[in-house]
């Protein structure tokens, strides 16, 4: 770093260099250190609450009935006791446990669901823009005609008519729909990529096309992949939130979107057993900011505008 | 003497990067007199664009002016001292600013007319309708235009057309000053030729000070009046341009003059050592086109033709035209990028569209390529060793990582580049130069029989075009590698082939050596192109004849039939006339 040998004047001088050094490495970009610390506390949530705290907790009748967190009362004059530090819920089940349990899975699913449209994605969006022709319609017709049908519809109807389902199976039918956009944002960077300099440079040097599929084209993906999969996350958890919100969705298993569910279902708002649905909802709320920052961090850092400045 | 229109006292322009503050413009002094034009010339990173964006408050941030004072128009204004909406009454009215891309600054959505209308009332407030019509239909007959062309789209418009119509936007209140940023960069001789002439008529007529920047010292010898040299933010040299032209004295004018080719001038090659043998195996010819046509839909680019180049011994093959010509699609016939729809391509006799596995894996061994843009040559992911050492591994010329490496470094030390400070970098911490002499010596590791150089450096600053072009060159003269040149710089294919082809609209024009067919043109459209390439002679009357008939020209060129100048062993041409 030369900079020191010209010490900057003003204090807006110190701050626009600072700034500037902070592009020496892309990656200690403050959005996506904020986001990722979010995301990794949930995490750490579920990783940790499993040996600290007793997990018995989550079945119904394991608690008094409509505690509220330490620290308050509910409509009864109960006050909220160290043993259930967030209060528990109208089947007596410990809110903290039912989080701890019920979080990791509301990602799991998001994670899963993502992974596996992703995959669909860039195995789709790769075939269809390097082959073209008639695979190529195919491909481009059957995911436009799908980003327009409403997935929730579907997996609705679905749902209602499977009845119970696991974590793996709603991550599964979740990812039926997310493969779209990914499809689309490969198919279109392959199709500008293939006339690249550096695609054309590759086959003159006798590259086979998995060699520049995989070698020349994937790595300068990364960025968009990275920011696609942070998207259909999103997207993943949204969809398995509003079905576990309509009491769909397993029946057995403790989720974020189930417990708001019987919250709802048990009359909780009326009840003003605000911390029933409250703190499932705050940490829906911490995750998607979670997530919306790595977008906007991984959005800085892939811009090729901000690249060329290091 | 009348006052002048901008004054430049100990102009510096700082931009704060993470590696300190670069000094972009370095304590710049000069003065502009009304109805003079000043070229700033100098290469990319000079500080020539910096400068006059300075002049129009234009900086990107974090740029900023660190000290000096600008001064515009007879009451001396100093613009640096102007309030942000005090600048903006300035902007225009007092200086305007063509910009170097016209076809990306005119909005797609409007019409060319309700854009000059934008800029009147934005200056002088609400004009009716039936003035504001009248001044822009004045303003575009004023660059030659016909007033109709204000009811079209920007995307109705050819590129020569639409910088015209930029040239029309920054007269259209007749300013002080006029900035033109490479106005005609991005243009063919033909029409950048045509754009220059309009644009110095129409300085003359508004008497206003023009500020030219570019680097090609050809095109500022033939159309500006002073020269500015900038080299790193510092000016090296300011006078009349007939003083430059003649007597330079900075060695950096000395380079950016002597690097313009001239046709018939002296060569910059090193005179032509013995040729060694060819790399040729067999008795085929090299390369063969038999009756080759490609078209695109009802646009046929390439019209049919045949040739054989024997390649017994290596000969530079330079295929000359104007974009739309039909050159570049010859050459990625040649590298089996495209198949021709209707003939033949042969390579050592066998047709490449039908090559087996390991037949085609030998034929990309032989055939190789440069291409124009050596920004996009190489993967961004990579360090730009990878474009070197893969190829050299999947041909199988590598005998262990070693040997490799040291392939590596004896083909950058053949091009000029130090392999320690090159190959270990990532792409986008080179130069266009260094890039592409980078391909240069990959091409070189490979020893291919046959080299594609298409337009190879027209992305390349001046300066370098022809220590690059001698690389080139080097790879016939010392390794005996055939080379098809593609290019639109007619000087430059004068000097390095021994055979030239003109296309125009996919046909040959004129072919034969080129002595005669650039030396001598007999084609009309020969005839143009080289009537329209600037060079540094200040005796050359070049952008002030009466608007020159190219129409003229160009018409008698659709029906001339092509013309043959003689031929050279080892190529031979012939072509139907369609």
């Amino acid at each position: 770093m030369t900079s020191t040998d010209q010490s900057p004047q003003t204090r807006a001088d110190r701050a626009t260099a600072k700034r500037m050094r902070r592009f020496d490495n892309p990656w200690l970009n403050p959005k996506l250190i904020w986001g990722a610390s979010l995301l990794l506390f949930i995490i750490a949530l579920g990783i940790l609450g499993r040996f600290v705290w007793n997990l018995d907790l989550v079945f119904t009748g394991s608690t008094p009935l409509k505690l509220p967190p330490v620290g308050f009362e509910n409509l009864r004059r109960q006050e909220g006791v160290w043993d259930y530090p967030l209060g528990t819920d109208g089947g007596g089940r410990d809110i903290l446990a039912l989080i701890i349990m019920g979080a990791p899975n509301s990602l799991f699913v998001g994670m899963l669901a993502s992974l596996i449209g992703m995959s669909v994605g860039i195995t789709l969006g790769f075939t269809a823009g390097f082959v073209g022709g008639r695979t190529d319609d195919t491909i481009r017709i059957l995911s436009d005609v799908m980003i327009t049908i409403p997935p929730l519809l579907i997996l609705v109807v679905f749902q209602a008519a499977y009845g119970d389902v696991s974590l793996t199976m709603m991550a599964l039918l979740i990812a039926c729909f997310v493969w779209q956009s990914p499809t689309r944002l490969i198919r279109a960077q392959v199709l500008s990529m293939r006339t690249s300099g550096y695609v054309q440079m590759a086959q003159l040097s006798g590259a086979s096309t998995p060699h520049i599929m995989f070698r020349e084209m994937l790595p300068n993906l990364v960025p968009y992949l990275f920011g696609s999969f942070i998207a259909n996350v999103t997207t993943s958890i949204v969809t398995a939130v509003g079905l576990e919100v309509l009491g769909l969705g397993p029946q057995r298993i403790p989720t974020l979107g189930r417990t708001i569910y019987e919250a709802i279902n048990a009359g909780a708002l009326i009840q003003n057993l605000w911390w029933w649905w409250g703190i499932p909802t705050l940490l829906l709320a911490v995750m998607f900011i979670g997530l919306l920052l790595i977008n906007l961090g991984l959005d800085e850092i892939s811009n090729p505008r901000l690249r060329k400045l290091s | 003497m009348t006052s002048p229109v901008l004054t430049m006292k100990d102009v510096s322009i700082d931009f704060p990067t993470p590696a300190g503050i670069v000094n972009a413009v370095k304590s710049l002094s000069l003065t502009i007199n009304p109805g003079v034009k000043v070229g700033f010339i100098g290469e990319s990173g000079s500080g020539k664009t910096t400068t006059a964006l300075a002049i129009m408050r234009m900086l990107a941030a974090p740029g900023r002016v660190s000290s000096g004072e600008i001064l515009l128009g007879q009451d001396k204004t100093n613009v640096l001292t102007l309030s942000e909406e005090e600048m903006r009454r300035a902007r225009l009215r007092r200086v305007s600013y063509i910009p170097q891309g016209a076809m990306n600054s005119l909005n797609p959505v409007m019409r060319v007319e309700n854009q000059m209308w934008d800029a009147i009332v934005a200056h002088e407030g609400k004009t009716d309708l039936a003035t504001l019509r009248s001044r822009s239909d004045a303003a575009l007959e004023s660059v030659g235009l016909p007033a109709r062309v204000g009811r079209l789209h920007p995307h109705e418009l050819s590129g020569g057309m639409k910088q015209r119509v930029c040239i029309a936007l920054g007269v259209i209140l007749t300013p002080e000053l006029i900035i033109a940023d490479e106005p005609t960069s991005a243009l063919d001789v033909v029409t950048q030729r045509q754009v220059m002439e309009t644009l110095t008529e129409v300085q003359t007529r508004i008497g206003c000070g023009l500020i030219l920047i570019g680097h090609d010292m050809g095109l500022m010898a033939q159309s500006v009046d002073e020269l500015a040299v900038l080299k790193d933010g510092v000016l090296v040299e300011h006078g009349t341009t007939r003083q430059i032209i003649e007597n330079p004295q900075h060695p950096y004018t000395k380079d950016l003059i002597s690097s313009v080719p001239l046709v018939g001038g002296e060569t910059f090659l090193s005179p032509a050592v013995a040729a060694p043998a060819s790399q040729k195996t067999g008795p085929e010819p090299l390369l063969e086109f038999r009756n080759v046509t490609k078209r695109y839909g009802n646009v046929t680019a390439l019209q049919p033709m045949s040739f054989t180049l024997e390649g017994d011994v290596p000969q530079i093959i330079s295929i000359v035209g104007q974009s739309g010509s039909g050159k570049s699609t010859m050459g990625s016939l040649m590298l089996g990028f495209n198949e021709p729809s209707d003939g033949q391509v042969l390579f050592e006799g066998k047709d490449i569209s039908r090559l087996s596995t390991s037949e085609a894996l030998g034929f990309r061994k032989n055939v190789q390529a440069v291409f124009q843009d050596p920004y996009a040559c190489f993967n961004p992911f990579y360090r730009v060793e990878h474009a070197l050492k893969f190829p050299f591994k999947r041909f199988g010329l590598s005998q262990s990582d070693a040997h490799t490496q040291t392939a590596m470094e004896e083909a950058c030390q053949a091009v000029g580049l130090d392999p320690d400070l090159i190959l270990r970098r990532y792409p986008h911490q080179l130069s266009g130069g260094q890039r592409q002499r980078l391909i240069v010596a990959r091409a070189l590791m490979l020893s291919p029989k046959l080299l594609i150089a298409d337009e190879p450096v027209s992305m390349v600053d001046a300066s370098l075009r022809a220590s690059i072009l001698k690389n080139i060159y080097d790879l016939k003269d010392k390794y005996g590698i055939s080379i098809l040149y593609i290019t639109h710089d007619l000087a430059t294919a004068y000097h390095v082939s021994d055979y030239v082809i003109v296309l125009y609209h996919g046909r040959v024009a004129e072919a034969g050596p080129p002595k005669e067919v650039i030396g001598n043109p007999q084609h009309p459209y020969t005839q143009l192109l080289i009537d329209s390439i600037p060079w540094p002679d200040m005796n050359r009357a070049w952008g002030t004849s009466n608007r020159f008939d190219a129409e003229a020209h160009l018409a008698k060129a659709e029906v001339q039939p092509t013309i043959y100048r003689g031929d050279v062993d080892g190529f031979n041409l012939s072509t139907q006339f369609a």
